[in-house]
């Protein structure tokens, strides 16, 4: 994002929560932030400067080795916290709405680790994510979705006896008359794109990378 | 003495709640921290801890990190923790040997020092990877069987009932088809004239783990009962319905826990900690006899790259040198590389010479990473090199296994995210012999002298 326009105080202290959001400097993001708001700097350009911008430089450390799954997590957080504090300057019908994913592990699969990797980058990525955890029934996600109406289901299976449960809530949401509700990713080590295609799913993510990418894909 | 499990389910009630999220990262700052106050460092040139002096700093934060953080309970959202007097009973109390097999074919698997000459057990057998039909996996398991350098092997999964019905974790088609695979184990066993034969598998849910138990066509109080730790130190019931099953049976507790690099361990240094304190959750939680110490590396689809190597063997090295408890290598199962390549045969190696020199078993088979839904994904010739390249790197020093892990990084790390597939059984067997292909025994034998020259001595 562009804020070379802006004045220069402006400039800097946009650029300080930026640097304090890829720091996961909680203190001073937040003072940077009020500092922000004091200053009645558009909190869109905020926003879209510092977070968007932070969480996409967040990703690059984690896509580098350099962060982990604690420190997406950490600066998540952070960013909702940081995004609480600007957006308290926007008028409510101008908040842009965020993308809602409900996402989990299928039935009977206990893997939470490349889920957990996808949640978090998600969230990072802009979306907001609804975790329901692993050993989730296809129901149970048709339901969340429904009642928080969702805009995505994302699934994981890690293993050839649950991948199965991908297909399930595909052929559930088919039978109900409300596929067309809700957009459908799945991921997860044996899950390949041509599964997908095969079962009819909106998108694959080979990795939370990747996951993040074809989710921003699917909605433009 | 053991903390009784009882006490155990109760403490899953009674302990302190706690928001998984808080709990994951609560073992971030704790590892951060344990590594800072220990001097954990990894150094990528040194694959292997000769000392050990890093490896006892690692077993005294992991020893650390467990009694201060617990094992997290998803069922019940509390973190159970038990005593530093407790943990030193139950680490004193765990048995030093345990006896698995039958008849001819039974043996004794002990607490094994740090290049010590005690005998390393082997399981290998294509570990939880689908068959096509029952007659493809009999005749691989058959295959895996004849071969005297192991003394176990791992079963798998069918991927349809009768053809047509699909294979469903958690719905009653599982128990059926796991109980199918036993019962086509026993069967292979039998005809390979090995029928006291250690055999393992382990469903994704309890019934159908417990329901493969059967002293008649399934398997037996003489093999082990797996019990999982979810990464990273937490436990579901549905794991300790295993343990409970086993206790109740007197079938021996085989537990498996394995850190994350990536994960809340974050870096190689968290990963070896967490890999200890999972070791310890195993014993007093789900009260395991003997257990697979590990570590994973989330971004990488093998468990033989460098720093997992260091953190896994790290671990191993620390629970050995400071315990006398049983314990589980395996680094060497999942090669990112397919069958029928030299580096599936690398990777393994490299993996199964740092468990074995460090006091590991390897009983956790081997397969590929990533098989997917491909059917027949392994043959009898990689578990074989499993169980002669175990057997082999007993009594070799960690000099040793420094030098010849070195060179064989310098053959595979740089493939590790593009590996080769590989092909299946058909490809990579003759049908009708059940013999490798001539390329393939051929590689095999390549591959074989070229570890000769590196000083490796083959049992046969």
């Amino acid at each position: 994002m562009e804020i070379s326009k802006l004045p220069q105080e402006q400039q800097d202290l946009l650029k300080s929560l930026k640097k304090a959001i890829v720091a996961i400097d909680e203190d001073t993001a937040k003072k940077v932030a009020q500092d922000i708001v004091g200053n009645d700097i558009d909190p869109k350009i905020a926003i879209k400067y510092a977070i968007a911008g932070g969480a996409i430089a967040v990703g690059d450390k984690f896509d580098t080795g350099e962060y982990f799954l604690p420190h997406l997590v950490m600066a998540g957080d952070l960013m909702d916290e940081v995004g609480k504090i600007l957006e308290k300057n926007i008028p409510a019908g101008q908040l842009e709405k965020k993308r809602l994913v409900v996402i989990g592990a299928v039935q009977g699969d206990m893997h939470s680790v490349g889920k957990n990797l996808v949640s978090t980058m998600l969230r990072s990525g802009g979306f907001e994510v609804h975790d329901m955890g692993v050993d989730v029934s296809s129901m149970a996600f048709i339901d969340r979705a429904k009642e928080l109406n969702a805009d995505m289901i994302a699934l994981s299976s890690l293993l050839t006896t649950t991948m199965p449960y991908l297909k399930e809530v595909v052929e559930d949401l088919k039978a109900m008359g409300i596929r067309e509700n809700f957009k459908i990713m799945i991921g997860g080590g044996p899950v390949t794109r041509d599964y997908a295609e095969e079962i009819g799913a909106d998108g694959y993510g080979k990795d939370a990378i990747e996951a993040v990418d074809e989710a921003k894909k699917i909605f433009s | 003495m053991r903390i009784p499990f009882n006490e155990i389910l109760l403490r899953t009630k009674q302990g302190p709640i706690i928001e998984e999220k808080t709990f994951d990262l609560s073992l971030f700052k704790k590892t951060q921290e344990l590594q800072k106050r220990y001097d954990i460092k990894y150094n990528p040139e040194n694959p292997v801890d000769i000392s050990g002096e890093l490896a006892d700093r690692v077993y005294r934060a992991g020893v650390e990190l467990f009694l201060d953080i617990g094992a997290y309970c998803t069922n019940t959202r509390r973190a159970v923790k038990v005593t530093e007097r407790e943990l030193l009973a139950e680490i004193d109390a765990c048995p030093d040997a345990v006896e698995l097999g039958q008849g001819d074919d039974r043996v004794k698997m002990v607490h094994r020092d740090v290049e010590g000459n005690q005998e390393a057990i082997v399981v290998a057998g294509i570990q939880t990877a689908p068959f096509s039909d029952e007659e493809m996996m009999y005749k691989i398991y058959k295959g895996c069987a004849m071969d005297r350098c192991i003394e176990g092997i791992w079963g798998g999964i069918l991927l349809k009932i009768d053809g047509k019905y699909d294979v469903i974790a958690g719905a009653p088609s599982e128990i059926y088809q796991y109980r199918k695979t036993v019962e086509i184990m026993r069967r292979a066993i039998n005809d390979a004239g090995r029928p006291g034969m250690i055999t393992i598998n382990n469903a994704p849910s309890s019934a159908a783990t417990i329901a493969m138990f059967d002293e008649e066509a399934g398997l037996r109080k003489s093999d082990y009962m797996e019990s999982t730790g979810m990464s990273e130190l937490k436990v579901a019931y549905d794991d300790l319905n295993r343990s409970a099953y086993a206790l109740a049976h007197g079938v021996s507790i085989h537990g498996t826990h394995s850190s994350t690099i990536g994960g809340f361990s974050a870096n190689p240094e968290g990963a070896t900690i967490t890999a200890v304190a999972g070791s310890l959750q195993l014993i007093t939680i789900h009260k395991a006899e003997s257990f697979r110490c590990g570590t994973v590396d989330s971004r990488i689809k093998s468990r033989l790259s460098r720093n997992q190597l260091w953190a896994a063997g790290t671990a191993i090295q620390a629970l050995n040198r400071n315990t006398r408890l049983i314990v589980d290598g395996s680094i060497g199962d999942h090669p990112g590389a397919g069958p029928g390549t030299k580096q599936y045969l690398y990777e393994s190696a490299a993996g199964h010479i740092i468990s074995t020199v460090m006091g590991g078993h390897s009983t956790e088979g081997t397969r590929k990473f990533v098989v997917g839904n491909t059917p027949n994904y392994g043959t009898p010739l990689e578990s074989r090199w499993m169980g002669e390249v175990c057997k082999a790197a007993v009594g070799v020093d960690r000099k040793t296994a420094d030098r010849i892990v070195k060179y064989l990084l310098s053959k595979y790390e740089d493939k590790l995210k593009d590996a080769p597939d590989g092909d299946t059984f058909e490809k990579l067997y003759d049908m009708e012999t059940l013999e490798p292909l001539p390329h393939y025994q051929q590689l095999y034998g390549e591959v074989k002298a070229e570890f000769e020259n590196q000083g490796l001595k083959f049992r046969g």
